[in-house]
């Protein structure tokens, strides 16, 4: 920037971290009107519904991924651990046939246990969050192949384990908006994050890890303690991932996962919080993993040819980093 | 509360006796010895390494010591975390500001004993609570405000309501004032002598002697990590002081100025404007010629002189380099143009600090010594580091030292080296002795002064009106982004901080942010 | 404001962009949408390739999309959604996992979409037709070329691409049955599994070899574990027999320079087209078989310049 830049934000008004996410939103609007506009199948209750289908997992994940992050963290073994946590639920399910609600308990207790082992490492033992996530990526990768047999285990002896994504409740009450059972989970997942970051300790926490985290042990705080918390609440987050996931495919991949860390990563960036910690919103993720589907799912009912689909995404990330960076800028 | 240091016990609160403490390869405290009485305000004061912030750092509990005794109240104690000494009622204000940018003040003042009611955190009581405090304080602040929208001495206040957020018997303050202006300390010595009657202990550590003289009941001074002594601060004049921590006695020098009058001019700075920040602002500076910078924090000198460096977008505003107009955009300009800045945070913006001090010193003129295929010169960068180490007296082992292992002074030359070797005759110091010994300062000034008789340019800006006034052939006053004055470099103190407080008059104040 | 100008200056051009890259459409020319198991891969190319010959002979619109790999089976579902949204005629699928695809399957069954089936296929009676090539058959025929290069005696092994899609399984199968049925003296030693990803291939090949130093032979069950087998084996400097599947540039040229004896193509080319050809003759009411073999050959370095050959291999 030169001297001959436009004087205009000479006095310009505070500009307020909420304004992110109005941006992200508009973005959002921006992108429903072009494509209700391009294509009269965008706007249709059942396409809605395959957009909100598409971005129960990766919100859910994004949501993981928001709060470490907030500490000035990474996770890069969301998308990895999603995958054990539903390999886990296949084991007790249909390897030892128990009932559905412990299948469901026991990935999220995974998720947690794995949240809990990641937490240690980068706490107690030092070790920096991207190294110590990226070994947990490929531990968990690794388990659940072993786990699995390296097969696919189905879950044909659930009778209705794939109604907990696919099924709706909501559409018993409301015929006409069938929405699916596992994007109200992700809602619920979304209020019950948003809750614990605005309104409790290990919220408050976290956004202080993330601010100054020296600053939070001098203050006298356990920092590893409440860390570590933050770690296990991401796992047990994603456990909730792979109960989604599996009961959406009705199976347990082992091999899928892996490049799911980072869709959940774009979303939370598009999203406003801020990749070096202290700020974040559970909203904007919300509105960042949607972005990402819509674009995804338009660009599909528009027939654009999948190289540029892509390509259209990159170029979405950048500018929504962009964006911030003029907020910060203007701050 | 029963672990609490009783206020009415007679005796010391504190007693510190033979407090060893070594880092690796370093002994930072070698029998080490503190005592604080109730309602006393004790200043610690030393040179930079003497011990001050780490035998605090052991009393606070971020430290652990490896010898001597602790008494708290009579009684002795083990203090192994910051937690524990709050619970024991020893609360510290750190140096470097110890706060959650992202978070509230008030957030901030209660980190780590949030109110709650069912687990549910009691965001009203929290504000309620510090808005209570900031009032003790008299202070206005909002306690929602998040902190990185606060001035850096609306923040110092914060850490200070946190400590008395509390209840602290003993407090630690550790360079409080370093960020504060005149109306702010004189607050600050309010709030210190409301806890003083209240029987508050208060650690003070500072390296400003009229802030002692004004504050303080004793001082204990240190040198290299031991005790030197302890003495009365009404009664003891501050060249004791001094030579004391120094360990030698120090002559005040006095300094005649040469006539540049004469000069022609080496930099014009003509309607620089930028935002609220800097406004219409002109001068000029002769060869030869000091030009001191005095003004208040926030008053926009830094900002000047990051605009007329390129560092930052100006608005308006022209440049002109012995009698030519250069258009500057960016520091590569700047330099171009013989125009070289030795900022305020050395370790963030002057010095790669793990690099050696050859590697330094030649940074801003590699491509002299590249020579074909890119391959650096390394002898002629020696010969040339080696030059200037010893025309500027730099302390170092070699030319090959890492930057880092020098002391603040030393690390200064460093960086006036390099812009030296790159040929600039435009020299803008921004606060140059900040964290420097009282030893190393005066060879600073001297350095100054000497650069100045050799023709160089040099603009000195600083927050010390002592040492503005010493080094100043003119001095520019600055307030709220506009130039209020150019005074001869003997106006009077009181002259200055007229000037650097002249506010407009339809100038509403405004909320920090 | 000046970012909001950018931000949503940028959206709307990423909206024309999209519009621009949407083809116009005729009400008379059927709009099929084809989902594969991938994209990047060559073979998927050879098979849009196929796919876009048969749409531009018959005048139908066909898209064509797959996810970026192969064990993104929940990718794969929201682009059959998506795809559902569009309200196409037809549908062109091939499952990465029948059971999580049959909901939306049958989603489109009741709308009264067709489906054709290719490559893999689905395990379900919903597709009207499979085109696909007969991969135990290919697989055993791999199996009689290493035996006949070998002396019919000795160690083998397999490298595969994955043990949970119908070709992995087919590909494994159709070779150790055969092996174990016709040539009682070949002993396959191990199967391993390499993702497809020449690296992996190459390093679990390495491994093989440096386990078995009498091995005889390796078959590469698809182009990424058969360009992998052959790395290995050049990086060892063994000369053992390599047998590969599918073609591609890299592959041919190995097959040339004799670093890879051979390898079984399908005809990609032939599954694209068929399946297109396929889904219009199903929405012109006519009656399709069950299966449609598209073929499949074995070419070395004495046949690849055949006409009949060197149109089915691709680049």
């Amino acid at each position: 920037m030169t001297d001959t830049a436009a004087p205009a934000v000479k006095t310009g008004p505070r500009i307020s971290g909420a304004f992110h996410r109005l941006l992200a939103f508009s973005g959002l609007i921006a992108l429903v009107v072009a494509f209700s506009l391009a294509s009269p199948n965008f706007m249709q209750t059942q396409n809605i519904l395959a957009i909100l289908q598409a971005t129960s997992v990766n919100g859910v994940l994004a949501i993981a991924a928001t709060l470490v992050i907030i500490t000035g963290g990474i996770d890069l073994s969301v998308g990895t651990l999603m995958t054990f946590c539903a390999v886990i639920a296949g084991v007790i399910l249909t390897y030892w046939g128990l009932p559905m609600p412990l299948g469901i308990l026991g990935a999220i207790l995974a998720g947690t246990a794995s949240g809990l082992v990641s937490g240690t490492v980068i706490a107690k033992l030092k070790v920096p969050p991207f190294i110590a996530t990226l070994g947990m990526m490929l531990i968990l990768k690794g388990l659940s192949l072993v786990i699995s047999g390296t097969r696919p285990i189905y879950f044909n002896d659930t009778p209705g384990f794939n109604q907990i994504a696919l099924g709706s409740v909501v559409g018993q009450v409301f015929p006409a908006v069938p929405v699916p059972n596992g994007v109200m989970i992700l809602f619920a997942v979304a209020l019950l994050a948003a809750f614990v970051l605005g309104k409790t300790a290990l919220g408050r926490y976290t956004f202080a890890l993330g601010s100054n985290e020296e600053a939070v042990r001098l203050s006298g705080v356990n920092v590893d303690r409440w860390k570590i918390g933050v770690y296990a609440m991401a796992g047990g987050i994603v456990g909730v991932a792979g109960v989604l996931i599996a009961s959406r495919l009705n199976s347990a991949q082992p091999a899928l996962g892996q490049g799911y860390e980072l869709d959940a990563i774009a979303a939370v960036v598009i999203g406003g919080t801020s990749l070096s910690g202290g700020r974040g919103t559970i909203l904007g993720t919300l509105i960042g993993a949607l972005i990402i589907s819509v674009l995804a799912n338009g660009l599909r009912i528009l027939s654009v040819a999948q190289e540029w689909q892509t390509v259209v995404t990159g170029c979405i990330i950048i500018l929504a980093v962009y964006a911030d960076i003029l907020r910060r800028r203007t701050l | 509360m029963s672990a609490e240091v009783g206020s009415g016990a007679p005796g010391p609160l504190v007693e510190m006796t033979d407090i060893d403490k070594s880092f690796p390869g370093v002994r930072a405290l070698a029998k080490a010895r503190f005592e604080l009485l109730p309602g006393e305000v004790h200043a610690l004061m030393g040179e930079n390494g003497a011990g001050k912030s780490t035998l605090m750092k052991i009393l606070s509990g971020v430290y652990s010591r490896d010898g001597g005794t602790v008494l708290l109240n009579g009684q002795p104690v083990e203090i192994t975390s910051p937690r524990q000494a709050q619970d024991l009622g020893i609360g510290i204000i750190h140096q470097e500001l110890a706060l959650m940018r992202d978070l509230t003040a008030a957030q901030n003042i209660f980190i780590g004993r949030e109110p709650r009611r069912f687990g549910i955190l009691d965001e009203g009581r929290l504000n309620r609570d510090a808005a209570a405090i900031f009032a003790s304080m008299n202070l206005r602040l909002d306690p929602t405000f998040k902190v990185e929208t606060l001035t850096i001495a609306k923040q110092q206040m914060v850490e200070i309501a946190k400590a008395l957020s509390y209840r602290s018997r003993v407090l630690i303050m550790d360079e409080p004032t370093a960020a504060l202006n005149d109306a702010e300390i004189a607050e600050l010595f309010a709030i210190i002598n409301r806890l003083k009657a209240e029987g508050v202990g208060i650690v003070y550590i500072s390296h400003k002697m009229d802030e002692i003289k004004r504050i303080a009941d004793r001082v204990t001074i240190m040198r290299d990590g031991e005790y030197v002594g302890t003495v009365r601060a009404a009664d003891t004049p501050i060249e004791t002081i001094i030579s004391m921590m120094v360990g030698r006695t120090l002559s005040a020098e006095t300094l005649a100025i040469p006539n540049t009058a004469a000069a022609p001019v080496a930099l014009e700075v003509k309607n620089l404007n930028r935002g609220r920040e800097i406004r219409d602002v002109s001068f000029s500076v002769r060869r030869g010629e000091i030009l001191g910078f005095a003004g208040l924090m926030g008053a926009g000198r830094t900002e000047v002189a990051r605009a007329i460096f390129g560092a930052d977008r100006r608005e308006s505003g022209e440049v002109w380099v012995h009698g030519k107009r250069v258009g500057i955009a960016s520091p590569k300009d700047a330099v171009a143009a013989g125009i070289g800045y030795l900022s305020e945070d050395r370790k963030h913006f002057g010095l790669a600090i793990g690099l050696d001090v050859r590697n330094n010193i030649a940074l801003a003129s590699l491509p002299r010594f590249t020579g074909p295929g890119g391959v650096l010169d390394e002898a002629g960068m020696q010969k040339e580091a080696v030059a200037y180490i010893r025309t500027l007296a730099i302390k170092t082992p070699s030319d090959t030292q890492e930057a880092r292992l020098l002391s603040g002074g030393n690390q200064q030359k460093v960086v006036i080296a390099k812009w030296l070797l790159r040929d600039c005759d435009i020299l803008i110091f921004d606060e140059p002795t900040r964290g420097i010994d009282v030893g190393a300062k005066s060879e600073i000034y001297k350095l100054l002064n000497g650069l100045a008789a050799e023709g160089k340019a040099i603009i000195v800006i600083s927050s010390e009106l002592p040492e503005v006034l010493r080094l100043s052939h003119r001095i520019a006053v600055m307030c709220e982004g506009r130039l209020t004055g150019i005074l001869p470099g003997g106006a009077s103190q009181e002259e200055i901080m007229r000037l650097a407080t002249l506010r407009e008059p339809a100038m509403q104040v405004r909320h920090a942010g | 404001m000046l970012n909001r100008r950018h931000l949503l200056g940028a959206i709307s051009a990423l909206a024309m962009l999209a519009s621009a890259g949407t083809p116009s459409f005729a009400q008379d020319t059927y709009d099929i949408a084809m989902i594969s198991k991938g994209f990047q891969h060559q073979f998927w190319q050879a098979v849009k390739a196929g796919a876009d010959k048969a749409a531009a002979e018959f005048g139908a619109n066909v898209t064509f999309e797959g996810p970026e790999s192969e064990s993104q089976v929940d990718r794969q579902m929201d682009m059959l959604a998506a795809a559902l949204s569009r309200q196409p005629d037809a549908i062109g699928f091939a499952a990465l996992d029948s059971q999580a695809a049959v909901p939306l399957l049958q989603q489109a069954a009741d709308a009264g979409i067709p489906i054709i089936a290719f490559d893999s296929g689905v395990d379900s009676d919903i597709p009207l037709s499979t085109a696909t090539t007969d991969n135990v058959a290919a697989a055993a025929l791999a199996a009689d070329k290493m035996a006949e290069l070998i002396g019919d005696e000795g160690k083998v092994a397999v490298v595969a691409h994955d043990q949970t899609s119908r070709t992995g399984i087919d590909r494994v199968d159709g070779f150790v049955n055969r092996m174990a049925e016709a040539h009682p003296n070949i002993e396959v030693v191990t199967v391993q599994y390499g993702a497809g990803d020449q690296l992996q291939s190459t390093e679990i090949t390495k491994s093989i070899l440096l386990a078995n130093p009498d091995l005889k032979g390796i078959f590469g069950a698809n182009e990424g574990s058969a360009i992998g087998v052959a790395n290995g084996k050049t990086e060892l400097g063994s000369d053992i027999v390599v047998i590969g599947f599918d073609s591609g540039a890299a592959q041919k040229g190995m097959i040339t320079s004799g670093v890879m004896a051979g390898a079984i193509t399908q005809n990609p080319v032939g599954i694209g087209y068929e399946t297109v050809k396929a889904a219009i003759g199903a929405l012109n009411g006519e009656t399709l078989p069950e299966v449609i073999d598209t073929g499949f050959f074995y070419y070395d370095a004495s046949n690849m310049a055949d006409p009949e050959i060197a149109a089915v291999l691709y680049d």
